[in-house]
C-alpha cells in the first residue's frame, strides 16, 4: 500500500510547495484606503463593486464589496500593489496606490454586453502532454475536428461521430443495440492480440476504457468503447487524432494503437450563458433476410429430411409438422406463420437532452453541464438511460497560479438481452416459423403463456429458445457509475518556465444481473439453466500523475524553443465478484441475493482483483528557425508492472521535422495565393504492454491455482500457465512523410501523408500443442508491416456574401504485409473437409486477412453431370467401362456426389474434390476507405451538409447467408431456398436440401461477396433564427436542424449491410455475422443559447 | 529534482506486483502440503478433463453404442468410424494437461525434500509414485487410441522450455509406460488408512493392475499373469456378491470390494455422464439388441444374467443405465449424478489373466477364471460356450464375449476388440469388423467396413489443431 502512494504524495507535495512559495512574498504593513465608487452615467453609487488589492501577478491579497452608498474602506498590505475595481455591467479599472489613499472613483458602464466572447486564435493542438503547438507548425500527422463540425448528430457517443469523417481511422459499429461499442482502427492492422482501439486522453490524462476482462458481462467485448459514453458528445470541445509514431511516442506503451485526444469546454469571461439543446432521433431497423413462412417451413423440412433417408419423416415422432386438426395442441402450436424477427423489433426512440452553464470573470471561470439521454433499442429488451454532468472550473489565483478541475461524473442504465449480443436475433433468424409465440392448449384455445416446450425437434436450450420469452421475460440490466475528479495546477515559476501537474482520480463501478427465467428456457426444473441469475459486480479504480516542467525561452523573432520534461505514474486496480445461482422458484425472483441453489455444475461465485503500474518519464521538445524550419524530438521511457525483471523498462524516441517551403525568400512571389507550403516528415517509436482476461498483468510468473472442486476431500493446486520469460513490449516502428498546402486565403487545405509502420514482436495468444499440456500462452511472434498514404482536403470552391460552399474529401489507404513469424504459430486455420470453413493461411510477405476455398459453380442437374470429367471436358470412365463419379475428398471422406448437391470446380480434373482444388477467393481489407461532403450555408442561417462514406475493395463471407441457406438442419432458412433444385433436371444455383449430411455448403465462392459501398451517411439541414426572432424568447441564439443518417447505401453486397469489421486475431478476415445491422435514423434536434 | 530523482529510485519496488489468486512458481515447491496440492491436482484433472473420453474413445467406435437423439456431428462421425482430424472428439489435450502436471511433480517433487524438513522421503515416495503411474496410464490411453504420439516427459515450466516434437513409435511410448510403471511399483504405498483413498488414488496394487493391462497389450503374457496373480495375492479384492444388492454396491455407491481404481465423483463434482445418457435426448444409446448378448431364459422370465437388464440396457428406451440408474425403476437426479468410473475392478483382473492364459497355452485357467466371472454373474446356458482348451481362437471368441458381458459401457470394449485383433499381426481383424456390422448405420456400413480392413485406420487421427500447430507432427498414415 505505501508504494501505491509514493507518486500520489509526491505529487500532493508538489502542490504544497507551490502554494506556500506564493505566499512568502507577502510582506506586513497595513495601509488603509477609503473612497466612494459612482456610475459615469447617473452618477449613483455603485453597490456591491468589487474592490481588490492585486499584487503584480494579478493575485489578490485582500478584497471587499461596497455598501449601500457605493463606499469601500480596505486595508492594503503593499503600496506597489494596485487597487482594481470591478463589477458586471461597467468597465474594470485598475490603478496604481503609491501614495494615494482616497480613491473616488467613476466607472464607465460598457455600452452594450457583448454576445459571446469567442477566443478562437489559431488552433492549438500539440500533442497533449502540453506543450502548445499551432496547427501550422505540426510536424507529425494529427487531424482535429471540431465539435461544430458533428453536434447535429445523433450520435451517442465520439466515436459515432468520427465515423467515416478523419482519414485513416476507420471506425466500424458493432452492432445497433444501444450501448453497443466501435471497433476503431487507426491506419490499419496494429496490434494482433485483439485489442486494437487507440489510447483515450480526455484533457490531458488517459482515459481507460476497458472493464475488466474477467468480469462476468455477457457484452464485456463489445462494451469496450461503450465506456466512451461517459463523455457527452455535446462537452467535447476537440477531438484529435495521432496517427504517427512520432506523435504518440509521447504516449508510449499504450499508444501502438494509435492516441485520440479529446479536449472538454472550458469557461469563458462574460456574463453567465446557457445552453440547450435537444436532439430526438427515431430509429428504424432496415429489413433483413427473408425467411421462409411456417407453412413454406414445414414443406421444406420433411423433403430436407427425406432427401437422407429416402423415407417420409415420421411425423408421429416428429409432430411438429403433423398438421392434425384433431389434435389441437401441436395443430394450434406448430401451425403459425410466425415472423420471429419481427415479432422482437420495434422501432427505437432515442431522446438526448443537454444544458449547460458557462462564463466566468477575471479570476475564475466555469463550464457545467448536465446531460441526460434516454434510448429505446430497436429490438425489444433493448434500453439505455444515462446522466451525464461536467463541471470544469478555471481559477486564477494569479498571473503565477492557476488551478484547474474537471469533474466528470456519468450514470447509466443499460437493458440488454440475456447472453451474448446478438444471440437473441440469430436464434429468431433459424428458429421455426411454424411455431407460436403464445402457448395454445390442449383444446386449442391461446394462453397468455409463452411457448416454450423443453425440446423439440429443432433441440433445446440453448440451441434453441422462445426468442419473444428470450427478449421479454429474460433480462441483463447492467449499472455503472464513473467519477473521474481532475486537479490541475499550473504555475509559471517564471516568465519561461511553467510547472504543470495533474492529478485524476478514475473511479468507476458496475453491477450486472442477468437472468434466465424458465419460461424462456422451458427446460424442466432440475437443470442449472432454469431461473438462472448472474449478478456481478467490478470497481475499478485508478490513479494518475503527470507532472511537467515546460520551459519556453525568449530567443528572440528568428527561432523559438518549447521544452517539456515530465513524470507521470499510474495505478489501477480492478475488482469483481460474481455469483450465479439457479433454481429459485419463481420467474420474478431475479437476483442472486435471493437464496438459491449454488452448488453444482455451471454455477459460481468468483472474485478477482488485478493490478497494474506503470512509471514513465518524458523529454520532449520542439524548436523552430525563421519560421521555416521546425524539429520536434522526444524521449519516452515506460516501466511496466506487467513485465518481468529486466524487461520492464521501454524506450519509446521521437523525431520530426517539418520544412515550410512557404516561408523561402523566393516563394515570396507566390505569397498572394499560397498561404502555407510544408514538408514533415517523422520517426518514431511507439509500444503496447500484453493483454489478456484473467492473469494478464502476471504474466511473468507460473500462478499455481486452487483447483475448482477437491479430491477425496483435498484441496489441488495446478500451474494456470507457463512463466513467460521472454515477453517483451511489442514495438512499433514508423516513419511519415507529408506535405501540407494551404491556398487562396485558406479555401484550400490540403493534406498529403505516405506512411509506414513496422510492428515487430507482435503480441498475441497462440495456441500451443496440445502436449505442452497448455492450451494458449501469450508470445511475441512475428513482424508486421502497415503502408499506406491519406489525403485530405478541405476547400471552400464558393464564397459569396450570400452563399458559402464548403466540401471536404479523404481517402485512404493502408496494406499490411507479414514480414516474420514464430514456428509456434500455426500458419493455417480452418478445415476445408467439413461444411462452412474457409482456409486461412499466413506466407509471409502477403497480407493478412486473404482465405481461400472451393469454387462454387452451381448445382448437379441431373445423374450425367455427376460424372468426372478431365481436362478436355471427356467423361472419366474407369478400365471397366463405366464412368467415374465425382467424388469428395477421396479416401478419408469418399463422399460420392449426388445430383441435386453444390458443384465445386474440379480444378486439377481428378474428379475428386478435395484441398487441391482450394484457390484464392478474397481478402477482407478494404483498398481505399474514406468520405466527402459538401456544406453550404446561406446567408449565415440556414445550412445544408451531406456526408458519404465509402469503401472500395475488400471481399466479406457472408455467414449469415451460408447459415440461412445450408439446408442443413431444422434451422429456419431464407426464401433464397425456395428455388432449391428438387428433381434431375432442375437448373438453379441452390442445392437440394440435406439434413444433416453432404457437402452443400463447403467454404466457398458461394458465400463471398465484394464490399465495396458507397453509403449517404448523413444529411442535415440547420435553420439558424436571426436575433431578433431569438430576442422574442429572450434567447441569444437559436436554431433547429433535422437530421438523417444512414440514409442509403449503394452495393452489390446481398447481406444486410457491408461494412464489416475485420476479424480480430492475425487472420483478420471480415465475417457478416448479421447481429443487428447499423440502424436508420432521423433526428430533429434544437439548440438555443439564453 | 529531488522528487524525481526519488521516484526513479522508488520504480522498481512500486513496479512489483503479484497475483493475489495464487502461489506464484518461485514460491512454490517449498512445503509438503503445496506438494500434496500439486498431486491433488493431478487427480482433480484426471476428474474433470479426459473424463468424456474415457467413455467416447472405449466405447464409440465399438458395436455397443448407437446415436440417440441428442447425439452431435462428430460423435455420429465417431460411432460410423467416420473419423476426420477435426473431430472434436479425438482431442486429446486433456491428456497432455495432465502428463504435465505428472512431469511437474515428478521433476520438483524430490527438491522440496530439501526445503521442507518435515517431509519424509516415504511420503515422497508415495506422491511419486502417483505421478509416475498417472502419466503411464494417460500415455496408455493415448498409445492405445492414436498408435504414435508425442512423448514428454519434461514439465514445460517456462516458455524457454517450448519444444516441437515429432511423433514417437508407439514402441518407444510403450517402453516408457512399462518403466513408468516399474519405477512406481516399489515407491507406491500399500494403503492411505480408508477405503476411499485406496480405491481413488493410486496404491501398489494399483500400479500392478495397469502393468497388468500394459503387459497384456504388448503380448507379454508371463509378466501379465505375474502382475494379476499380485493383485490376487494381496487379498485386498474380491467380487461382490451377485444379490440384490450387487449393483448398488458395485456401481451406485462405490469404493466396493471389488474396486481398484476408481475416480471418486461426489456431489461437488459431479461427472458429465447424465447429459450423456440421461432420458430426454440422449447422445447415446445402447443398441437396440445388445440384451441378446445375455441370452434369456424362456421358461424363467425372472432368470436373468444380472448385468444385463437396467444395468447395461433399459430394455423400454434403450438407454444406457449404468451411471443414471439408482435402482433398477429408479433414476438418479442430475445433481446427483456422481456415480464413480471405474478404471479398474477386481473382474478385469481375472479375466485380464483368462486372456494371458489363452495366449500362454493354459486354456484351462482361462476357462475357470471366466466360469468365475459366470458363477457371480448368473450368466444364462444360452451364453455358455465350450470351446476346447487349446483352441486359442474360440477361447479368445467367448474370453472378447465374456469381456464385453461384463464391462458393458465401462470405457473397454474398444480396446478389448483392439487389442485381440491386432495380435499376431491382425489375424483376428474380424472380431472388429464384425462389431462394425452391428451398431454402424446401414448407410454407412460399406465404408466403414473398407475403413476398419485399412489397419492404419484402427488408430485415431491427429488433432488438426496440433498439425497446425506444430510443423514436425506428421498426420497418422490413413488420414494423410
Amino acid at each position: 500500500m505505501r508504494r501505491f502512494f509514493t507518486p500520489v504524495f509526491y505529487t500532493v507535495v508538489i502542490l504544497c510547495m507551490l502554494s506556500v512559495a506564493n505566499t512568502y512574498a507577502q510582506t506586513a504593513g497595513k495601509i488603509l484606503l477609503k473612497g466612494r465608487i459612482i456610475g459615469s452615467k447617473d452618477k449613483l453609487p455603485v453597490i456591491g463593486a468589487t474592490v481588490v488589492e492585486q499584487d503584480q501577478d494579478k493575485r489578490v491579497v485582500n478584497g471587499m464589496a461596497t455598501n449601500l452608498d457605493g463606499e469601500f474602506a480596505l486595508t492594503v498590505s503593499d503600496v506597489n500593489h494596485k487597487l482594481v475595481v470591478s463589477i458586471i455591467g461597467y468597465k474594470t479599472a485598475s490603478f496604481s496606490i503609491g501614495t494615494r489613499r482616497v480613491f473616488n472613483i467613476t466607472l464607465d458602464e460598457t455600452s452594450n454586453e457583448l454576445t459571446e466572447v469567442n477566443v478562437v486564435a489559431q488552433a492549438q493542438v500539440g500533442n497533449g502532454t502540453g506543450l502548445n503547438i499551432d496547427k501550422r507548425d505540426l510536424t507529425t500527422s494529427t487531424v482535429t475536428l471540431n465539435a461544430k463540425d458533428v453536434e447535429d448528430l445523433a450520435a451517442t457517443s465520439i466515436d459515432q461521430a468520427i465515423q467515416g469523417r478523419l482519414p485513416g481511422v476507420d471506425i466500424v459499429s458493432n452492432s445497433g443495440d444501444p450501448g453497443a461499442g466501435m471497433s476503431i482502427k487507426i491506419r490499419g492492422t496494429t496490434s494482433i492480440n485483439g485489442v486494437s482501439n487507440p489510447l483515450v486522453v480526455v484533457d490531458g490524462v488517459p482515459y481507460n476504457t476497458s472493464v475488466p476482462s474477467n468480469f462476468n458481462f455477457a457484452t464485456a467485448d463489445n462494451s469496450q468503447y461503450a465506456d466512451l459514453l461517459g463523455i457527452a458528445p455535446s462537452d467535447i470541445a476537440t477531438i484529435s487524432i495521432l496517427k504517427d509514431a512520432a506523435a504518440t511516442a509521447v504516449w508510449g506503451s499504450k499508444a501502438a494503437n494509435g492516441v485520440l485526444l479529446l479536449t472538454t469546454k472550458r469557461g469563458r469571461k462574460g456574463s453567465p450563458s446557457i445552453a440547450y439543446s435537444f436532439k430526438g432521433t427515431s430509429q428504424v431497423q432496415p429489413s433483413g433476410i427473408p425467411l421462409l413462412t411456417g407453412d413454406e417451413y414445414s414443406s421444406f423440412i420433411p423433403e430436407e429430411f427425406m432427401n437422407v433417408t429416402g423415407v417420409p419423416l415420421n411425423t408421429q415422432s416428429a409432430k411438429e409438422f403433423e398438421y392434425d386438426p384433431l389434435d389441437p395442441y401441436y395443430y394450434n402450436n406448430y401451425g403459425q406463420n410466425t415472423d420471429w424477427i419481427a415479432a422482437i423489433t420495434r422501432k427505437g426512440l432515442q431522446l438526448d437532452n443537454n444544458l449547460s452553464l458557462t462564463g466566468g470573470g477575471d479570476k475564475a471561470s466555469y463550464y457545467a453541464s448536465v446531460g441526460y439521454t434516454k434510448q429505446t433499442g430497436t429490438t425489444v429488451g433493448t434500453d439505455l438511460a444515462r446522466l451525464n454532468t461536467r463541471l470544469n472550473l478555471d481559477y486564477s489565483v494569479s498571473d503565477k497560479i492557476h488551478f484547474t478541475t474537471f469533474f466528470s461524473y456519468s450514470h447509466s442504465k443499460t437493458l440488454a438481452l440475456y447472453g451474448q449480443p446478438g444471440d437473441v436475433r440469430s436464434t429468431a433468424q433459424t428458429k421455426m416459423p411454424n411455431s407460436s409465440i403464445y402457448e395454445y392448449d390442449e383444446y386449442g384455445r391461446l394462453t397468455p403463456n409463452f411457448f416454450s416446450p423443453a425440446s423439440n425437434v429443432q433441440g433445446q436450450y440453448p440451441g434453441t429458445y422462445n426468442p419473444v420469452a428470450m427478449a421479454l421475460a429474460a433480462s441483463d440490466v447492467t449499472l455503472s457509475d464513473r467519477i473521474t475528479p481532475h486537479f490541475n495546477l499550473r504555475y509559471n515559476i517564471t516568465n519561461t518556465l511553467q510547472l504543470n501537474s495533474d492529478i485524476t482520480f478514475d473511479i468507476s463501478n458496475g453491477r450486472d444481473g442477468s437472468f434466465l427465467p424458465q419460461i424462456a428456457s422451458g427446460r424442466p426444473f432440475t437443470e442449472t439453466n432454469v431461473n438462472r441469475t448472474t449478478t456481478s459486480d467490478y470497481d475499478t479504480y485508478a490513479v494518475l500523475t503527470k507532472t511537467s516542467l515546460i520551459i519556453t525561452p525568449n530567443l528572440g523573432d528568428k527561432n523559438s524553443f518549447q521544452g517539456l520534461v515530465q513524470v507521470s505514474s499510474e495505478d489501477d486496480r480492478q475488482t469483481s465478484q460474481s455469483a450465479t445461482t439457479s433454481n429459485t422458484a419463481s420467474s420474478s425472483i431475479m437476483d442472486a441475493s435471493a437464496p438459491a441453489r449454488t452448488a453444482s455444475s455451471g454455477l459460481s461465485i468468483g472474485s478477482n482483483l488485478l493490478q497494474s503500474r506503470t512509471v514513465s518519464a518524458l523529454i520532449n521538445g520542439q524548436y523552430k528557425l525563421l519560421d521555416r524550419y521546425i524539429v520536434n524530438v522526444g524521449l519516452r521511457i515506460d516501466g511496466d508492472s506487467r513485465f518481468g525483471p529486466g524487461k520492464r523498462y521501454g524506450y519509446f524516441p521521437e523525431v520530426s521535422v517539418r520544412y515550410r517551403l512557404s516561408g523561402e525568400e523566393f516563394m515570396k512571389k507566390f505569397s498572394d495565393w499560397l498561404d502555407d507550403f510544408s514538408f514533415r516528415a517523422s520517426y518514431g517509436h511507439s509500444g503496447s504492454a500484453p493483454s489478456k482476461p484473467n492473469d494478464g498483468n502476471y504474466l511473468f510468473y507460473s500462478n499455481y491455482l486452487s483447483t475448482s472442486t477437491n479430491y477425496l476431500g483435498l484441496a489441488g493446486l495446478a500451474p494456470s500457465t507457463p512463466r513467460l520469460d521472454n515477453l517483451r513490449w511489442e514495438t512499433l516502428k514508423s516513419s511519415d512523410a507529408g506535405v501540407s498546402f494551404v491556398m487562396f486565403k485558406n479555401r484550400l487545405n490540403v493534406d498529403v501523408d505516405f506512411y509506414r509502420t513496422r510492428i515487430s514482436d507482435l503480441l498475441t495468444d497462440i495456441d500451443l500443442a496440445s502436449y505442452t499440456g497448455f492450451s494458449d500462452v501469450l508470445l511475441n511472434v512475428g513482424t508486421l508491416d502497415n503502408q499506406g498514404f491519406e489525403v485530405f482536403l478541405q476547400s471552400t470552391p464558393y464564397k459569396s456574401k450570400k452563399l458559402n460552399i464548403d466540401f471536404a474529401f479523404n481517402i485512404s489507404n493502408n496494406i499490411n504485409a507479414l514480414r516474420s513469424i514464430s514456428p509456434y504459430f500455426a500458419t493455417q486455420t480452418g478445415d476445408v473437409t467439413t461444411n462452412g470453413n474457409y482456409l486461412q493461411v499466413l506466407q509471409l510477405n502477403n497480407p493478412l486477412g486473404s482465405f481461400y476455398g472451393y469454387k462454387f459453380k452451381g448445382v448437379y442437374k441431373d445423374a450425367d453431370a455427376t460424372v468426372a470429367r478431365d481436362g478436355s471436358g471427356a467423361k472419366i470412365i474407369s478400365p471397366d467401362g463405366t464412368p467415374v463419379q465425382m467424388r469428395f475428398n477421396y479416401p478419408t471422406t469418399d463422399y460420392l456426389f449426388q445430383p441435386g448437391d453444390a458443384q465445386y470446380e474440379d480444378i486439377n480434373h481428378d474428379g475428386n474434390i478435395n484441398y487441391q482444388d482450394v484457390v484464392y477467393l478474397g481478402n477482407g481489407s478494404p483498398k481505399f476507405t474514406g468520405g466527402f461532403g459538401p456544406t453550404f450555408t446561406y446567408k449565415g442561417s440556414i445550412t445544408l451538409s451531406a456526408y458519404f462514406n465509402y469503401r472500395l475493395g475488400g471481399q466479406v463471407i457472408n455467414q449469415a447467408k451460408m447459415r440461412t441457406s445450408n439446408e442443413y438442419s431444422y434451422d429456419n432458412q431464407s426464401t433464397a431456398v425456395l428455388h432449391r433444385w428438387r428433381v434431375p433436371g432442375d437448373v438453379t444455383d441452390v442445392p437440394r436440401a440435406l439434413y444433416g449430411t453432404g457437402y452443400n455448403w463447403l467454404g466457398s465462392s458461394r458465400y463471398v461477396e465484394s464490399s465495396t459501398f458507397l453509403r449517404f451517411q448523413s444529411i442535415t439541414a440547420r435553420y439558424t433564427f436571426n436575433k431578433s426572432v431569438a430576442s422574442r424568447i429572450k434567447a441569444k441564439s437559436l436554431s433547429v436542424y433535422f437530421t438523417g443518417q444512414n440514409i442509403l447505401t449503394f452495393t452489390n453486397y446481398t447481406g444486410q449491410d457491408p461494412e464489416i469489421g475485420q476479424g480480430s486475431g492475425i487472420y483478420q478476415i471480415a465475417v457478416d455475422k448479421a447481429v443487428t445491422p447499423p440502424l436508420k435514423q432521423y433526428t430533429i434536434g434544437l439548440s438555443a443559447s439564453f | 529534482m529531488v522528487t524525481m530523482a526519488m521516484s526513479v529510485c522508488s520504480c522498481n519496488k512500486f513496479l512489483n506486483l503479484r497475483p493475489q489468486n495464487g502461489i506464484t512458481s518461485d514460491q512454490f515447491w517449498q512445503t509438503k502440503e503445496q506438494l500434496q496440492g500439486a498431486v491433488i491436482g493431478i487427480y482433480n484433472g484426471l476428474l474433470t478433463g479426459p473424463a468424456v473420453n474415457y467413455f467416447e474413445w472405449g466405447e464409440a467406435r465399438a458395436d455397443y453404442v448407437t446415436p440417440g437423439a441428442g447425439v452431435s456431428v462428430d460423435e455420429t462421425n465417431i460411432i460410423s468410424t467416420n473419423i476426420l482430424p477435426t473431430n472434436g472428439i479425438v482431442d486429446w489435450s486433456a491428456f497432455y494437461r495432465i502428463i504435465n502436471l505428472c512431469n511437474n511433480v515428478i521433476d520438483n517433487a524430490p527438491g522440496v525434500l530439501t526445503r521442507d524438513k518435515t517431509l519424509t522421503s516415504t511420503v515422497l515416495n508415495g506422491y511419486l509414485a502417483e505421478a509416475y503411474t498417472i502419466r503411464a496410464l494417460m500415455y496408455f490411453y493415448l498409445v492405445r487410441s492414436f498408435g504414435d504420439v508425442p512423448l514428454t516427459t519434461k514439465y514445460l515450466g517456462s516458455d524457454n522450455d517450448l519444444v516441437q516434437l515429432a511423433k514417437s513409435p508407439k514402441e518407444v511410448v510403450e517402453k516408457q509406460i512399462i518403466s513408468d510403471l516399474n519405477t512406481a511399483e516399489p515407491l507406491a504405498v500399500n494403503t492411505y488408512g480408508n477405503v476411499a483413498s485406496d480405491k481413488g488414488r493410486v496404491i501398489k496394487t494399483t500400479v500392478q493392475t495397469i502393468q497388468a493391462d500394459v503387459y497384456l497389450w504388448v503380448d507379454d503374457y508371463a509378466d501379465c499373469i505375474a502382475a494379476c496373480d499380485k493383485v490376487i495375492g494381496s487379498g485386498k479384492y474380491g467380487l461382490v456378491p451377485g444379490d440384490a444388492d450387487w449393483f448398488n454396491n458395485l456401481y451406485v455407491v462405490g469404493n466396493s470390494v471389488e474396486g481398484i481404481f476408481e475416480l471418486q465423483y461426489d456431489a461437488q463434482s459431479l461427472n458429465p455422464f447424465y447429459s450423456f445418457f440421461a432420458t430426454t435426448r440422449p447422445r447415446y444409446l445402447a443398441y437396440i439388441n445388445l440384451i441378446d448378448n445375455y441370452s434369456f431364459d424362456e421358461l424363467d422370465v425372472n432368470n436373468v444374467d444380472i448385468r444385463s437388464y437396467d444395468v447395461a440396457i433399459h430394455a423400454a428406451d434403450q438407454s444406457i443405465y449404468k451411471y443414471i440408474a439408482r435402482t433398477p425403476t429408479s433414476l438418479r437426479t442430475s445433481d446427483a449424478s456422481y456415480a464413480h468410473w471405474i478404471f479398474y475392478r477386481y473382474a478385469d483382473v481375472l479375466l485380464m489373466k483368462a486372456e494371458a492364459c489363452i495366449n500362454a497355452g493354459r486354456g484351462q485357467d482361462a476357462l475357470d477364471l471366466i466360469n468365475q466371472i459366470r458363477t457371480r454373474a448368473h450368466a444364462l446356458p444360452g451364453t455358455e460356450q465350450f470351446p476346447g482348451v487349446d483352441d486359442k481362437v474360440a477361447l479368445t471368441s467367448y474370453l472378447v464375449a465374456e469381456r464385453g458381458r461384463e464391462f458393458a459401457f465401462e470405457g473397454k470394449r474398444w480396446y478389448d476388440l483392439l487389442r485381440n485383433a491386432k495380435r499376431d499381426h491382425f489375424a483376428r481383424l474380424d472380431l472388429l469388423t464384425d462389431a462394425a456390422l452391428i451398431s454402424v448405420p446401414p448407410l454407412n456400413v460399406q465404408s466403414a467396413l473398407s475403413r476398419l480392413r485399412d489397419t492404419n485406420a484402427l488408430y485415431f487421427p491427429i488433432p488438426q489443431l496440433d498439425i497446425n500447430n506444430d510443423p514436425n507432427l506428421v498426420q497418422n498414415p490413413f488420414y494423410k
